[in-house]
């Protein structure tokens, strides 16, 4: 239609500004959406990450060391091989601790397949012999990084092989278990500990890369069967090597699943908001249209399609920013983008994203839109100015208490309407809210860092003692340390409850002469015999409460329990139930304390502690970290920071768009105040005090319902993982103020500007048609 | 006195009742109100404010819905219509003047006078032509590219007085069109409409200044919702009246 | 005071003190006294034009009374004077008075005056509208002459639109 051409591109050229407003607006959103998801996907799925950049292999075969393995490729839905390579099992010995390693020869050209990706360090070099890469979660455990040295005790147990940690490296395998599964370390394929090794020792291992992942099963069938039964020691499996990455994960993945959500929304609420502002301004010029002869239908369909044009060219620049400039971002947003154009889902959230956010912004748009077709053609029947309140007694008494009018008339304008008031604060602390949730989630993995295992504050360390060494010399050693405050006996074992297949961890730490401190998140320590605290995972897979006694078997002897307390257990799904030592001793008296839980004084570095510890005893203790929670939510932070970064600007968003609404609205009043004798300094200052008073109200309630909101789904999370409800930590007071200050200054300074441009107006303005 | 039947008048309606059901008591704006306008006839509507004439003109633009009673335009019962009719019809058949804001305030004067136009169907160029041959009409030339916030009260009026007009509508309703000009620009305005009557346009104007109302061929006073008088003007007694006023007496 | 008189008699016969009673209560304290002597002055007059008809009436102890009456003449001009629209804006008393009297008389009706005052007014707008525009536009003292009728016609319009809402 040429007339709704004419009409639409004249606006365009009239009001250049607020367009390209929108579309930026829009834009900026589905950035912020965009990197959200990016950073979503990069922290749920570090094992994915990690398996697409380094090509993994989904199976992985140990054989003997005469098989052929490179008939492997030659099978139907193999796409590559990884290797095969030699390997040799010994142990290695690292400054403070000990673990079983495989051996494996692998080229200085890693193989396309399954190649380890370095983190630290280098990769295997053919120059430097007696170089060693570790895979990243043995490292972990023998405390050793690049230019470490590790020591392997040769194969009659004689002599000892010095390596050099040439680097570390993560790969998409199964990680290290002490006592369960070896670590993984790459050697050059001549190094003489893994030629050397004696026979029962070696064998070989080779990666298979599928072409269809899900065949998997049917897959390996036909490798085994290609390779001769015999020939196979062991089959890994991507599943299994993925479900022992994520465990950790799943409490990271659904605080991010509903930052999402809570991010599209608010984000689609300021743009909605930007939209109803534009048409609000033009509900005059709407109904001299129609008078012309515009159909309500038109008039619909015009603003329909202008916004839509708006918002689709925002979302096509949004996400062709994403994809060409996202990687760049510096920091863990870029790594995160980087990573995220490889993983499978990458498509799908580039298109559904948003299309999602389309959906709603065309949604909100036709509201609007259905809105300005109602609007009634004869002009003078809209109601004219937004119906006001009363100015109650109080301000007019304030007024005449020499209280400034600029701030009296301020309060009234953010505060008169209640309706309008009530909206806009809202949505300006919707924004707030998802922050003081991001803020209360790094609040809780600070909480995390400062403890360790949910069994109290004390633990930084374990000491684990080689076989041979009496008890009372590992106590004596431990407790003449300077920097220990406190050694706590402690023995992990594996017992049943009836009716259930799965094992339970029961621990037994501390004695009831010099008990463990327990720090139970409900309840109560242990005080008597027989009472124990145990995590959510254990009270859910029994159905019992705290309170309740609770009986299981150890090694066929029955351990009854009294569950007195809940504490908070990240280890192995919550299922952990632990008492002190002499409960177990009743039951079984041969116990003897198979570690050692270390306090250390105030100040004291763990790792000099380590060192030292180990260096006693001929280096038969091992010295490990006790796990944390926070450990696999390092990333998290960076995640948090980000987050916050994009719902700052969305929440910027929504603010200018208020502002910008709210001053326009008082444009007729602006002169009915000016004639009244206002300067144009004080009108300024009313127009500044009622965006930063709606700022002011916004962030407070933000921020309290941030609070609680953060501390129950952070909690609810917490519980239905197992590790246990209680988990939850409220940001600091002062952060939460600098939150609040910063929304005040914010919409303060954001305010200044359009309120001094529209105190310039000349009066008259406002009475022509054009107000 | 002609044999063939009289065409139909323009524009007839029949019991137009409009009442506003405000807070408190419903207020009966328009109470069955029968009118008949002919072809290129001038119509004041005259009568105090409240009286319902702004509410008469909106119901017979299409502006807005009789509670109920019958509107026909040249024999064709339009009282029904949709609003997307009624717009229809007001693209070709009906102009509108207001008071006040009769531009869009974001369309230059031509994108102004175009709009109707383009809506009726015409391409670019006619459109241009017709707006061309207006605004030096209405001596408004070197207007084209101004905005409407840049004239004064009385330009802007005959802006919109254009508008209404560029169509060639049948007929032109004007609501108090210098109710908020000058003595110049309502002596401007005044001009246009007479110019416009004589070449034939019928016009409808609801104005309480009566010297605009003594320039129609015929005066509706309008009291309370209701016609209380159709006064035909130039038959009465004339100059007796004229020459009794100005005389001075001695 | 002529025709006023006249149509306080249309109600039907009075004496001159009637009649000025009538007056006085019609009119109220606004206007000025009517006084006797002229009144019966004028009914000496309209009694001579033929417009009334007097009648003594013979009282026990007191003069003789005389009650008037109005004649089909008189009755014919009143009609008259109330069917001719006023001509002069100056003599809108004239008219007032019209309108005053129209419901204490029965024989016209206040709404219809009015309208037919306003048509009258109307016209002689637009004869002045066309003089004004045919004479000639630098003769400043007779274009402000009629600029002048013109005003105090619109004014008089205004104020019989306030006369149709008060009395309507």
């Amino acid at each position: 239609m040429r007339a709704t051409l004419r009409w639409a591109h004249a606006d365009l050229r009239t009001h250049r500004g607020e367009a390209l407003f929108i579309v930026l607006a829009t834009a900026g959103i589905i950035v912020s959406l965009l990197l959200a998801g990016a950073l979503l996907s990069y922290a749920a799925n570090p094992w994915q990450r990690v398996f697409n950049e380094s090509r993994g292999a989904h199976v992985w075969i140990h054989t003997s060391p005469s098989a052929d393995a490179a008939v492997l490729a030659r099978l139907d839905g193999v796409e590559a091989l990884s290797g095969p390579y030699r390997t040799a099992r010994t142990t290695v010995r690292s400054q403070g601790a000990e673990a079983a390693v495989e051996l494996r020869g692998a080229a200085p050209d890693r193989s396309e397949t399954g190649r380890p990706l370095i983190t630290s360090g280098r990769w295997l070099d053919p120059g430097a012999a007696g170089g060693i890469v570790l895979e990243s979660s043995l490292a972990r455990a023998l405390w050793a990084g690049p230019g470490d040295t590790l020591s392997l005790p040769d194969a009659d147990g004689s002599s000892v092989r010095r390596l050099t940690v040439l680097g570390v490296a993560d790969s998409a395998e199964s990680p290290y278990r002490p006592g369960d599964r070896p670590g993984t370390g790459w050697v050059l394929p001549g190094e003489p500990a893994l030629t050397g090794a004696p026979d029962g020792r070696t064998g070989q291992v080779v990666g298979v890369r599928l072409d269809h992942p899900d065949d998997t099963d049917f897959a390996v069938q036909r490798a085994v069967t290609a390779l001769g039964a015999g020939e196979v020691t062991e089959v890994s499996h991507w599943h299994q090597a993925r479900a022992e990455a994520q465990s950790d994960s799943r409490l990271l993945g659904l605080l991010l699943g509903v930052f999402g959500l809570g991010a599209l929304l608010a984000a689609a609420l300021a743009v909605t908001g930007a939209i109803s502002t534009r048409v609000r301004g033009h509900l005059r010029d709407i109904a001299v249209l129609k008078t012309i002869g515009f159909t309500p239908g038109q008039v619909v369909r015009i603003f329909l399609i202008q916004h839509l044009a708006f918002a689709l060219s925002g979302v096509v620049l949004g996400t062709a920013l994403v994809e060409t400039l996202g990687a760049r971002t510096p920091g863990r947003i870029g790594e995160a983008v980087g990573v995220w154009q490889d993983l499978p889902g990458h498509t799908a959230v580039l298109l559904a994203l948003p299309a999602a956010t389309l959906l709603f912004i065309g949604a909100a748009t036709g509201l609007a839109a259905w809105r300005a077709g109602r609007v009634p053609p004869v002009p003078a029947l809209r109601a004219a100015a937004p119906v006001g309140g009363r100015m109650p007694a109080v301000a007019r008494s304030a007024l005449g208490l020499k209280v400034p009018p600029a701030l009296v008339l301020g309060w009234h304008n953010a505060f008169g309407r209640r309706t309008r008031s009530l909206s806009s604060i809202a949505r300006l602390a919707l924004p707030i809210v998802l922050i003081t949730v991001a803020l209360s989630a790094w609040s809780t993995l600070d909480g995390f860092q400062n403890r360790a295992a949910g069994n109290g504050p004390a633990g930084e360390l374990t000491a684990r003692a080689a076989e041979g060494l009496k008890d009372h010399e590992v106590r004596t050693v431990l407790e003449a340390n300077p920097r220990v405050a406190a050694a706590h006996p402690g023995v992990e074992v594996a017992a049943l409850v009836p009716g259930q297949t799965g094992t339970i961890a029961l621990r037994g730490l501390g004695t009831r002469a010099n008990p463990y401190p327990f720090a139970p998140a409900e309840g109560r320590a242990p005080d008597g015999p027989d009472e124990a605290v145990a995590g959510q995972g254990l009270l859910d897979l029994l159905d019992i409460e705290v309170g309740d006694w609770v009986r299981m078997t150890v090694a066929g002897r029955p351990q009854i329990l009294h569950i007195v307390g809940r504490a908070i257990e990240p280890e192995n799904a919550g299922r952990v139930v632990a008492t002190d030592l002499d409960t177990l001793r009743e039951r079984d008296p041969s116990l003897e304390p198979a570690f050692y839980r270390l306090r250390l004084r105030a100040g004291a570095d763990a790792g000099a502690v380590s060192t030292e510890l180990a260096s006693v005893l001929d280096g038969r203790l091992e010295i490990g970290k006790a796990t944390s929670p926070a450990d696999g939510l390092a990333p998290a932070r960076g995640l948090v920071t980000g987050l916050i970064a994009v719902l700052a600007l969305i929440g910027l968003t929504e603010l200018l768009t208020t502002i910008g609404a709210s001053v326009r609205e008082r444009e007729r009043d602006l002169l009915a105040l000016k004639a009244m004798g206002l300067t144009p300094r004080q009108v300024t200052s009313m127009i500044v005090t009622s965006a930063a008073l709606t700022a002011l109200a916004a962030a407070l309630t933000g921020t309290t319902l941030g609070v609680l909101l953060g501390g129950s789904l952070i909690n609810a999370q917490g519980r239905s993982s197992g590790i246990g409800a209680g988990i939850a930590q409220s940001p600091p007071a002062l952060v939460l103020l600098t939150v609040v200050a910063a929304a005040v200054l914010g919409a303060a300074a954001a305010s200044a500007l359009p309120a001094s441009q529209a105190t310039r107006h000349r009066p008259t303005d406002t009475l022509t048609t054009t107000a | 006195m002609s044999d063939e039947p009289a065409p139909p008048p323009l524009l007839r309606t029949q019991g137009l009742v409009k009442t506003y059901s405000g807070e408190g008591a419903p207020a009966h704006a328009v109470r069955g109100v029968d009118l008949t306008i002919r072809r290129g006839e001038f119509v004041a509507v005259t009568g105090p404010s409240g009286a319902g004439k702004s509410t008469l003109l909106h119901l017979l633009g299409g502006l807005q819905r009789p509670d109920s009673g019958s509107i026909w335009l040249d024999g064709e019962r339009v009282d029904s219509y949709s609003e997307a009719r009624w717009a229809v019809l007001r693209r070709r058949r009906i102009g509108v003047v207001f008071q006040f804001f009769n531009l869009v305030s974001n369309l230059t004067v031509a994108d102004n006078i175009e709009l109707p136009t383009l809506l009726a169907g015409s391409n670019a160029r006619q459109a241009r032509s017709e707006r061309e041959k207006l605004l030096a009409e209405l001596g408004l030339e070197g207007k084209e590219r101004s905005m409407p916030g840049e004239l004064s009260g009385g330009e802007q009026q005959r802006v919109a007085l254009a508008r209404a007009l560029v169509n060639h509508p049948d007929l032109l309703l004007a609501d108090e069109p210098t109710g908020s000009l000058d003595s110049k620009g309502t002596r401007e305005v005044m001009r246009l409409l007479s110019r416009f009557h004589q070449r034939g346009q019928a016009i409808l104007l609801v104005t309480h200044d009566h010297r605009l109302a003594s320039a129609a061929d015929r005066v509706i006073s309008f009291f309370d919702g209701r016609v209380a008088d159709d006064a035909t003007l130039g038959a009465g007694t004339g100059g007796r009246g004229v020459s009794s006023v100005l005389e001075l007496k001695d | 005071m002529r025709l006023p008189l006249l149509a306080l008699l249309a109600r039907g016969p009075a004496h001159g003190y009637e009649l000025k009673q009538g007056l006085e209560q019609l009119l109220g304290a606004a206007y000025p006294q009517p006084n006797v002597g002229q009144i019966y002055v004028t009914l000496g007059r309209l009694e001579k034009s033929g417009l009334i008809e007097g009648e003594e009436i013979a009282q026990s102890n007191r003069p003789n009374k005389k009650i008037y009456r109005l004649t089909d003449a008189g009755r014919e001009a009143l009609h008259v004077w109330f069917e001719d629209p006023t001509d002069e804006p100056r003599v809108r008393d004239e008219f007032f008075m019209k309108l005053a009297l129209a419901p204490a008389s029965g024989m016209a009706d206040q709404i219809t005056l009015i309208n037919k005052q306003r048509r009258q007014y109307l016209n002689t707008l637009r004869d002045l509208t066309k003089l004004a525009a045919s004479e000639d536009r630098d003769n400043r003292i007779s274009q402000l002459l009629i600029e002048g009728a013109m005003l105090h016609l619109q004014a008089d319009l205004d104020w019989l639109e306030r006369c149709q809402e008060e009395l309507e």
